[in-house]
């Protein structure tokens, strides 16, 4: 596995150059439409220089890997390209792509500049012949991986998506002995330590900037709830009262909310914490369990779990973020838990008991119809939605130990992201 | 002057010794055979500062928390699934817990609820806190003082059994104690 990728240098908008004018082209196709074809020929290597072929190599082989993920975006068939004349970046032969089925193309040049990778990326539409986005980035050998996912990104921003490539899963790993805070790529590369500190870490949650990791750390003898700011070091704690944990950043970041014994020993509740002012709201007063709590893409309601209706039964319920209005969302079933409801509104994904399986499900809002995502007669758990609510990333114990892996919205495209160690409690958004 | 002392001394001095020469002493009869007589041995012995005999609570106190806990004076207790109210089976257990507690006045106990594998983080973290309470309210219920017992919950993240059955999950679903001030 690789070090954490640096982007060393800069990015140029070619645009601002005043080599092309930037057009305002979004691609929008709903869920069920036909895939876009897009046609990504081997990079064209300027000078001879073997690190910028091997980067050439590299980057586009990610980036077809993260196209390939999107499943909005569908490549060439590789013998298609012998079809047609071959590519001339300087002279672009829209007919010949056209008549391949092309209907984006993505061209790359790369180069070495005293020592470093430069790469040159551009998104052409071809059916109206016209350059859409340019970007140039450098990097040192350890970032090529974050290049193509950049520029994988400039895709799905096309497109109306948010981007997901540079974003980061964070998890809890055993991997080092002992149960420590992690993240890694959206792919399971680059796996990166943040937390040292040889106590059990729990229960990660990123704020939306994903620079800050919520986490539950046994300290003494209470479970309290830090806050981890992972690129500057520094660590502040929210609560170190009871058994808190949970921890859920609100869309707009300004909110942490998490489950907490503070006020109720043996009783879990939820609290809201302004974290501009430090000051906890405790939300939900109920004798019964309160967890999981998850916030609607507005930051108006939050999803969260309560056995209100029967000890060992855990419900799905919704209620607005002040506590207020609380309805149930689960029906069906009599172990619903642990909600994440997906950045795109719609969705809820949950995790459903059946005869002792563990299984995690997507509630449609609009619907209120349930699909079953996963189908394996193991203990399935965690949802995260990725930032596109296109993905979901979880822990099963599908093959023996307890891993961390990832599941489009319909249940297609299981990937397993993790090996060394147990691995779980995945957090991609919340 | 002088001289007629010299004269004299002289005179004593060869009178005595003629009178010595002349007197034949007796044999001298051989000393009466001693009886040894042997002393009395006397036992030399630092004196010994008579140790008080310990208390059980002093032997207590003597000890690390470490050797309390690898002693384990506090035995654990079980729960149902999916349950945190204390069986029947818990409670001679816990009685003899409080005796303890009773005993050593001074000792303060963490309460650890932990869970089986089946069942969401989230929940299990709820759920061995619930059982970590229960605990407590029992021990409470027998004049613990409440300030001698803190609790905290694990859920499934730490199972003694690492087992997939219901022998080992029966094993991982309880209340287990830690000495963590005496």
């Amino acid at each position: 596995m690789r070090n954490t990728p640096k982007i060393v240098g800069f990015l140029v908008v070619l645009a601002a150059a005043g080599l092309f004018a930037q057009q305002e082209v979004v691609l929008k196709i709903s869920e069920g439409m036909p895939m876009i074809p897009l046609a990504l020929p081997e990079f064209v290597v300027r000078g001879a220089s073997p690190a910028a072929q091997a980067a050439a190599q590299e980057i586009r082989q990610v980036l077809m890997e993260d196209v390939k993920y999107t499943r909005i975006f569908q490549l060439l068939p590789g013998e298609y390209y012998s079809y047609i004349r071959p590519l001339d970046p300087d002279r672009i032969l829209f007919k010949d792509w056209d008549s391949i089925q092309a209907r984006l193309l993505l061209t790359g040049e790369v180069r070495e500049d005293g020592g470093r990778i430069v790469f040159d990326g551009k998104i052409y539409d071809v059916k109206s012949e016209r350059f859409i986005v340019g970007k140039r980035y450098q990097a040192e050998r350890n970032g090529l991986r974050l290049v193509a996912h950049k520029m994988a990104d400039e895709l799905l921003k096309l497109h109306g998506e948010k981007p997901i490539f540079t974003t980061r899963i964070c998890f809890v790993s055993n991997r080092d002995g002992n149960d420590e805070i992690y993240m890694m790529d959206y792919d399971g590369a680059n796996p990166t330590r943040v937390t040292f500190n040889k106590i059990k870490d729990y229960m990660p949650a990123w704020s939306p900037d994903q620079r800050t990791i919520a986490f539950t750390s046994y300290r003494g003898v209470t479970a309290g709830l830090y806050l981890r700011n992972i690129y500057e070091g520094t660590e502040t704690a929210v609560a170190t009262s009871g058994t808190n944990f949970s921890a859920a950043f609100s869309p707009d970041g300004r909110k942490l909310a998490f489950c907490s014994s503070m006020t109720e020993q043996g009783n879990a509740d939820i609290f809201v914490m302004d974290l501009a002012t430090r000051k906890s709201r405790r939300v939900t007063y109920n004798a019964a369990t309160e967890t999981a709590p998850s916030w609607s893409p507005t930051g108006r309601e939050i999803a969260f779990t309560t056995d209100r209706l029967g000890a060992g039964s855990p419900q799905i319920y919704i209620m607005d973020a002040e506590g207020s209005n609380v309805r149930k969302a689960s029906f069906g079933g009599n172990y619903h838990d642990a909600p994440a409801w997906a950045p795109t509104g719609e969705r809820i994904a949950f995790v459903s008991r059946v005869d002792n399986t563990f299984d995690i499900y997507v509630l449609n809002l609009r619907t209120n119809q349930i699909s079953k995502l996963t189908e394996n007669n193991v203990r399935n758990e965690s949802p995260s939605w990725s930032p596109d609510g296109r993905h979901l990333v979880f822990a099963s114990n599908l093959s023996g130990s307890i891993q961390v892996y990832t599941v489009d919205y319909d249940g297609a495209n299981l990937r397993r992201l993790t090996d060394r160690g147990e691995n779980k409690l995945p957090n991609w958004t919340n | 002057m002088k001289k007629a002392v010299i004269y004299a001394l002289a005179a004593i001095l060869v009178l005595s010794f003629a009178v010595a020469c002349k007197k034949k002493p007796a044999p001298v009869p051989p000393p009466p055979p001693q009886t040894q007589e042997q002393p009395p041995v006397e036992k030399v012995e630092p004196p010994v500062v008579q140790e008080p005999q310990l208390t059980e609570e002093e032997i207590f106190l003597q000890k690390s928390l470490e050797q309390i806990n690898s002693e384990k004076p506090l035995e654990t207790i079980y729960f149902d699934y999916d349950r945190a109210a204390i069986r029947t089976d818990a409670l001679a257990t816990l009685d003899a817990n409080a005796s303890w507690l009773k005993k050593f006045r001074t000792a303060k106990v963490l309460i650890e609820g932990h869970c089986d594998e089946r069942g969401t983080e989230e929940y299990n973290l709820a759920l061995g806190e619930k059982r970590a309470k229960a605990t407590q309210d029992y021990l409470l219920s027998l004049g613990i003082a409440p300030d001698r017992i803190k609790i905290i919950s694990y859920g499934k993240s730490q199972p003694i059994d690492p087992g997939h059955n219901e022998m080992a999950w029966q094993k991982n679903r309880r209340a287990q104690f830690l000495v963590i001030e005496k």
